[in-house]
């Protein structure tokens, strides 16, 4: 019954194992070339560092220094992309609703945050917000200022967090809607609510389609997080460029904080790849 | 495997389907239904036939609301639908009726994310609220009964069509339904595979499940169906036991049709 156990090494004929070891020679040979080229891109890279005399006394020095910035870096990322999940879930429910109030609710949101600067959002919860309560304040609503006015960091969480939802909104309903029509029939046909069959039918199966648009969200926030320090919070790049200005030396700085953004960026890409290849189990017929 | 709701032939048998005067109009103006009447008794076989575009698939997913009718009743097992009302209580009637309906598709549309077995129980456990251990047996059972407890771990996408359609049999009749419908079960299926589902769709007819079927597969309507059907534009054109429709049609179209379909 099942053929693909049955065919062993042996049952391949001598010509067709030549192509086969072609094949695997062509490979361990592309990948030896690349490990060298990465070696020496990685050898000029700093032979180029030397040249310009970059200071890495002062580097290591501050190292420590910035490195702390990288947990607010994360602390902001991480609770955004949280928000930014939750809200491009609602939203994408509210895109495919019938209900129209739903329906122009997410549709509204999705076009005007997309369509505004992230840097005018950062500034508007800020910013703007604590005018805005002054003024619903002033209608007779008591306390309401003080509880618009926020902090950087919550600030920050939410712009990012409300900008991130509305691009990741389109993500979602595109990856509910990739699933077969077929697939909500049998789950309606086995009784199941509306409710019950994107629970358990429709969303698992688009999450695998979701995931790997959602990481490279999660990745480019991390580089967007450096927008909070436009209120002054002390994150990772701002550290970096108030020390670089501070002594005259911003190009040790700034490359240095360009690594750190990039050894956590790949970081991230291998753990996207790790929960890539858990979704896709069940998905291909493994010989 | 015993069907729990077997019809003894001693029994007054009751009557489990009952369609009256359904019409279903796609759009504004597509007729696809024309006042179809059926009633099929419990533990009944009725194969329905008829040319490509002529309504059948339409009349079963009307059977369990997969399509909403736009005029008639829809009778299972004691509960009637009315179509055009759209009240909290007729839906709450459309969930009782898809529980009672097992519905076999000609695509399977298995759960790719389930192995075999998860498929099996996850309408007993999301929709009948059973813990796993308890849906498990069961479920085990009916594998063992389409021939497939060996692939109990396997994705669907690593079984063969004839395999996925035996599944999804299985996964229907988890709900323990008094009706079973079917739409071309097998004509997605590589010639080799028909006779394997085809065989179980026999088994089941043989444990007394009333079944409503659209195919093409002769010698399932010739041989285990009671009654036969002929569906065109809408409309039956005649209906009676298979032997007398396939030996003597009455009507000028279907005799049309089975010369057609019969070579
Ligand atoms: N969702 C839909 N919207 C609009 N028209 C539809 C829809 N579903 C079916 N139809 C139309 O209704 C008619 C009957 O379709 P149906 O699928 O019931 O035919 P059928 O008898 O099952 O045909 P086949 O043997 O090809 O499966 C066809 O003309 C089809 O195009
Ligand atoms: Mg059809």
């Amino acid at each position: 019954m099942d053929n693909s156990s049955k065919m062993n090494k042996s049952s391949i004929p001598p010509e067709a194992q030549a192509i086969l070891k072609q094949v695997a020679d062509r490979e361990t040979r592309f990948r030896k070339n690349m490990l060298i080229s990465f070696i020496v891109l990685t050898l000029l890279a700093i032979g180029l560092f030397i040249l310009i005399k970059l200071d890495f006394k002062f580097m290591i020095k501050w190292l420590g220094f910035i490195l702390t910035g990288m947990g607010f870096t994360l602390l902001v990322s991480f609770l955004a992309i949280s928000l930014a999940c939750i809200l491009s879930v609602i939203g994408a429910l509210g895109r495919l609703s019938s209900n129209p109030v739903a329906n122009s609710l997410a549709t509204a949101y999705v076009s005007l945050i997309r369509g505004t600067p992230l840097l005018v959002q950062v500034y508007m919860w800020y910013l703007a917000l604590p005018q805005l309560g002054k003024a619903i304040e002033e209608l007779g609503v008591p306390g309401i200022q003080s509880l618009l006015t926020l902090p950087a960091i919550p600030a920050g969480i939410l712009a990012l967090g409300v900008c991130y939802g509305a691009y990741m909104t389109e993500t979602v309903r595109a990856g509910i809607q990739s699933i077969t029509i077929g697939q909500r029939e049998a789950a309606k046909a086995l009784g199941m609510t509306d409710g019950q069959a994107m629970r358990r039918i429709i969303f698992p199966q688009a999450l695998r389609v979701i995931i790997p648009p959602i990481s490279n969200e999660f990745i480019a926030m991390i580089k967007d997080s450096s927008l909070v320090s436009l209120m002054g919070v002390w994150e990772l790049s701002y550290r970096a460029i108030k020390i670089g200005r501070r002594y005259f030396q911003s190009l040790e700085m700034l490359i240095m904080v360009a690594l750190i953004y990039w050894v956590m960026c790949v970081l991230l890409q291998y753990v996207q790849e790790r929960i890539e290849t858990y979704m896709a189990r069940g998905d291909r017929r493994m010989s | 495997m015993e069907n729990p709701k077997k019809a003894t032939s001693q029994e007054s048998r009751k009557t489990m389907v009952s369609i009256k005067n359904l019409h279903k109009v796609f759009g504004q103006n597509l007729h696809v239904l024309q006042g179809i009447d059926l009633e099929v008794k419990a533990g009944e076989v009725a194969v329905i036939l008829g040319p490509s575009g002529s309504g059948k698939s339409t009349l079963l997913r009307c059977i369990n609301f997969l399509e909403t009718p736009t005029a008639g009743t829809i009778t299972v097992d004691g509960l009637t639908v009315n179509a055009g009302k759209a009240t909290k209580e007729e839906e709450s009637k459309i969930l009782q009726i898809r529980k009672k309906t097992g519905m076999c598709f000609q695509s399977f549309n298995l759960f790719p994310h389930m192995t075999a077995l998860e498929n099996v129980i996850e309408g007993p456990v999301t929709v009948l609220g059973q813990s796993k251990s308890e849906a498990i047996p069961y479920a085990m059972e009916l594998l063992e009964w389409v021939g497939l407890s060996d692939k109990k771990d396997e994705h669907p996408s690593r079984l063969s069509g004839g395999q996925q359609q035996r599944v999804a049999i299985a996964r229907s009749l988890a709900m323990k339904p008094d009706v079973m419908l079917f739409d071309e079960p097998t004509s997605a299926l590589d010639p080799e595979l028909v006779g394997e589902v085809v065989d179980v769709m026999e088994r089941l007819a043989e444990e007394g499940m009333t079944i409503l079927a659209v195919t093409h597969e002769m010698h399932f309507a010739r041989d285990v169906a009671h009654r036969v059907l002929i569906m065109d534009g809408g409309k039956w054109i005649e209906q009676g036991p298979p032997e007398e429709i396939f030996t003597n049609p009455k009507e000028t179209r279907s005799k049309q049709f089975l010369a057609h379909i019969l070579n």
